[in-house]
C-alpha cells in the first residue's frame, strides 16, 4: 500500500507540474476555448467543467489587509438522523450561528438552535416511509441559509442601514445545496433551489455578501478546461473527455503557487444545481474562485479554499475584495474561517449529546408508563461495542 | 462577602478534600470563582454542612484554545469569544477544615465526605465569623501536604479578619490567630516567621 501511495504521489506531482506548465503557456481565454467549453458541455452534460469569467485562466488578485470594520456571520448545522432501531423515532437538527463584529472589540453573538421532530407527520412521509437522511440534510441546509439571511437583516438594521460596514455571510460548503439529480424529484429540487433564491434575495437586500466556503476542495473545474486546450474541437467526444489527461487531480495542484491572500480569477461551474439556479433566478449563476488563506508569517504552505458566491456578488469587485480580505483575516488563527469553526462547534451534536438525549427520552417514556426498548440488532451492537456503521 | 455565591457542584470527594466543577464562563471568573483560601460549604442531607478552604483553582484548556495560543491570536473579538462564550471548565480544589449544622461547628474532619453533585457555595461574612470564632481549623490545615498551606492560612486569616465589622475586632482577631500560630509552630520558627510576615 505504501508503494502504491508513493507511486500515486509521484504521478500527481508529475501531472500537476504538466498542468501548471500548460496553464502558464496558454493562459488566454480565447473565443475558440469558449467554443470548446460549450461543445464539451453539449456532449457530456454531467462533466463538471466550468466557464472562465475573465480574460485569462491564470488571473491572480491580492487585496489589502483588512483593517476597517466588517461583520462576519456564519451558520452551520448538524443533525441526528432517525434510527428505526432506537427507543423511539425522532430526528434532530441543530443550527449554530455566530455574528462577529470585527473592529468592535466585543465578544461575538452566538446561538445554538436545536429542533427535535417526533410527530408522525414530521417523521414519516405521505407514503408512510421514514423521512430520508437526504431530506433532513436539506432541512439543515435550509436552516443555515435562512439563519444567515435573518442575521444579516438584523445586523444591517442594527447598523442603522449604514452600508459602509460590509457584512460577509459564510456557509460551510457550496453555496447551493447538493441535490441528487433525480427526475422523479424535480419539483422537490426546484423547491429547494427556490428557497435558496429567496434567502439570497434577502441577503442581497441587506447588502450582505453570501459566500460558500469549501475547505480543501476536491473540484477540478479548471483542470477540465485545461484538458480542452490542446484537443481540437472536432475531436471532442464523450470518450476523449472521460480520458482527460488530468483525471484524478484537483484544482489545488494547479493553484498551489497562489500567494497568501491571493485569489484566482472567477469561473462559473457547470453543475445541475447551478443550471437550475440560473433558470429560476432570472439568469444569475453562482461563480467561484480559489483563495490561498495560508498566513506566511506562520510558515504555512498554501491552504487553498474555494469560495463561491452568487453572480450578483461576482460582478461587484469591491464586494468580492471586501469578502476576501475579511475571510483571509478571519483565517489567521486556524487557516480556516474562525467563525465557521465556531458555528460548527455550536452546531455539532456528538455521540455523547445523542446518548444524553436518548437517556432523557427514556426517562420521559418510563414516567409515562412506557417501556423503552431498542431493537435486538442495536442491543447486540451495544454488547459488542460496535455502534457505528450500518 | 455578604452573599453566598454558588460556585459549582462536587465532582469527587474524600473525607479530607473535595473537587468542585464550575459551570461558568471565564468572563464571570472574577465574580464566581472563589479566591485562594476562601471558605466554601457543601450542604448535604439533613442540613449537614462540610466546610473547606480553596487550595487550588485550575482553568482547563482544550485543543482549540491551544491552537489559538500557538497561532498568537491578536484579535480582541476572538479572545473575548473564547473568554465569554465558550464553556472552558474551571476546577476548584478544596481542603476540608470542618463540618457542622445549624447548632454547632466542629473543626475536625467530617464522618462522611460531601456527595457527588452536592452544591457548593461561598460563605458570607456571618458564616466566616461563626466558623473562625475558634482557631482549631488552623491545626487541621497545618499538616496538609500537596497544597500551599502557609499561603492558604494567610489568605484565610485575611478574609476572616475582613469579615468582622469593626477595625478593633479585625485587629483583635489577627492578634489572637497569630498567638495560636505561635503556639502551633513553636518548634518551627522559620515557618512561623514566614506566615506572620505575610500577614502584616
Amino acid at each position: 500500500m505504501g508503494e502504491k501511495i508513493m507511486q500515486r504521489q509521484d504521478d500527481v506531482q508529475k501531472r500537476g507540474a504538466e498542468a501548471r506548465q500548460l496553464l502558464g503557456a496558454q493562459p488566454q481565454v480565447t473565443e475558440e476555448l469558449l467554443r470548446k467549453i460549450e461543445r464539451a458541455r453539449e456532449i457530456d452534460e454531467w462533466r463538471r467543467g466550468a466557464k472562465p469569467l475573465g480574460e485569462r485562466l491564470d488571473e491572480h488578485r491580492c487585496v489589502a489587509a483588512q483593517t476597517s470594520p466588517v461583520t462576519l456571520i456564519a451558520a452551520d448545522g448538524s443533525q441526528i438522523f432517525p434510527d428505526r432501531h432506537a427507543i423511539t423515532t425522532y430526528y434532530l437538527v441543530n443550527t449554530g450561528t455566530i455574528v462577529l463584529r470585527k473592529g468592535s472589540g466585543l465578544a461575538p453573538a452566538t446561538d445554538s438552535a436545536p429542533e427535535i421532530h417526533f410527530e408522525d407527520d414530521d417523521v414519516y412521509d405521505d407514503e408512510g416511509q421514514l423521512v430520508s437522511n437526504e431530506d433532513i440534510s436539506l432541512m439543515r441546509s435550509r436552516r443555515e441559509i435562512e439563519a444567515l439571511a435573518r442575521l444579516a437583516e438584523q445586523e444591517r438594521e442594527a447598523l442603522g442601514g449604514d452600508l459602509s460596514t460590509p457584512i460577509v455571510a459564510l456557509v460551510d460548503g457550496p453555496l447551493l445545496p447538493w441535490l441528487r439529480p433525480d427526475p422523479q424529484r424535480s419539483d422537490k429540487i426546484n423547491e429547494e433551489i427556490d428557497f435558496v433564491i429567496a434567502q439570497l434575495a434577502r441577503l442581497r437586500k441587506a447588502h450582505a455578501i453570501p459566500i460558500g466556503y469549501v475547505d480543501r476542495p476536491g473540484s477540478a473545474f479548471t483542470l477540465r478546461i485545461l484538458e480542452l486546450l490542446n484537443l481540437p474541437i472536432e475531436k471532442i467526444t464523450r470518450e476523449a473527455l472521460r480520458r482527460g489527461r488530468f483525471i484524478g487531480l484537483t484544482d489545488r495542484v494547479l493553484f498551489k503557487d497562489l500567494a497568501p491572500n491571493e485569489r484566482t480569477g472567477l469561473f462559473t461551474p457547470y453543475t445541475n444545481a447551478n443550471d437550475r439556479y440560473q433558470a429560476r433566478s432570472d439568469g444569475d449563476r453562482v461563480a467561484f474562485a480559489y483563495l490561498n488563506v495560508a498566513h506566511v508569517d506562520r510558515g504555512e504552505r498554501s491552504v487553498i479554499a474555494r469560495i463561491e458566491m452568487p453572480g450578483w456578488v461576482a460582478s461587484r469587485p469591491d464586494w468580492l475584495d471586501a469578502a476576501q480580505a475579511a475571510i483571509y483575516a478571519n483565517c489567521e488563527p486556524t487557516a480556516y474561517p474562525y467563525v465557521l469553526a465556531r458555528a460548527h462547534e455550536l452546531a455539532v451534536v456528538t455521540q455523547g449529546d445523542k446518548a444524553e438525549l436518548d437517556s432523557l427520552l427514556m426517562q420521559v417514556m418510563l414516567r409515562n408508563g412506557m417501556v423503552p426498548e431498542i431493537s435486538v440488532k442495536a442491543s447486540n451492537k451495544l454488547l459488542t461495542g460496535r455502534t457505528s456503521g450500518r | 462577602m455578604d452573599e453566598q455565591i454558588p460556585v459549582g457542584r462536587v465532582l469527587r470527594a474524600s473525607t479530607s478534600a473535595f473537587t468542585v466543577g464550575c459551570r461558568q464562563l471565564i468572563a464571570e471568573q472574577d465574580l464566581m470563582t472563589p479566591k485562594l483560601g476562601a471558605l466554601l460549604k457543601a450542604t448535604g442531607r439533613n442540613g449537614r454542612v462540610v466546610y473547606g478552604l480553596t487550595c487550588n483553582v485550575t482553568i482547563e484548556d482544550d485543543a482549540f484554545v491551544r491552537q489559538l495560543v500557538a497561532a498568537g491570536v491578536e484579535s480582541a473579538e476572538i479572545i473575548e469569544d473564547q473568554r465569554q462564550k465558550r464553556q472552558v471548565p474551571i476546577v476548584v480544589e478544596v481542603i476540608i477544615v470542618g463540618h457542622g449544622d445549624e447548632n454547632a461547628v466542629f473543626h475536625r474532619l467530617p464522618p462522611q465526605p460531601p456527595r457527588t453533585l452536592d452544591e457548593i457555595h461561598t460563605c458570607n461574612n456571618a458564616e466566616w465569623v461563626r466558623f473562625t470564632e475558634r482557631h482549631d481549623w488552623i491545626r487541621l490545615l497545618l499538616p496538609a501536604i500537596d497544597a500551599p498551606v502557609d499561603q492558604i492560612i494567610v489568605a484565610a486569616l485575611r478574609m476572616a479578619s475582613e469579615a468582622r465589622p469593626s477595625r478593633l475586632e479585625r485587629e483583635q482577631y489577627l492578634i489572637s490567630a497569630g498567638r495560636e500560630l505561635a503556639r502551633l509552630l513553636a518548634l518551627d520558627l522559620t515557618r512561623l516567621d514566614g506566615i506572620l510576615r505575610q500577614l502584616r
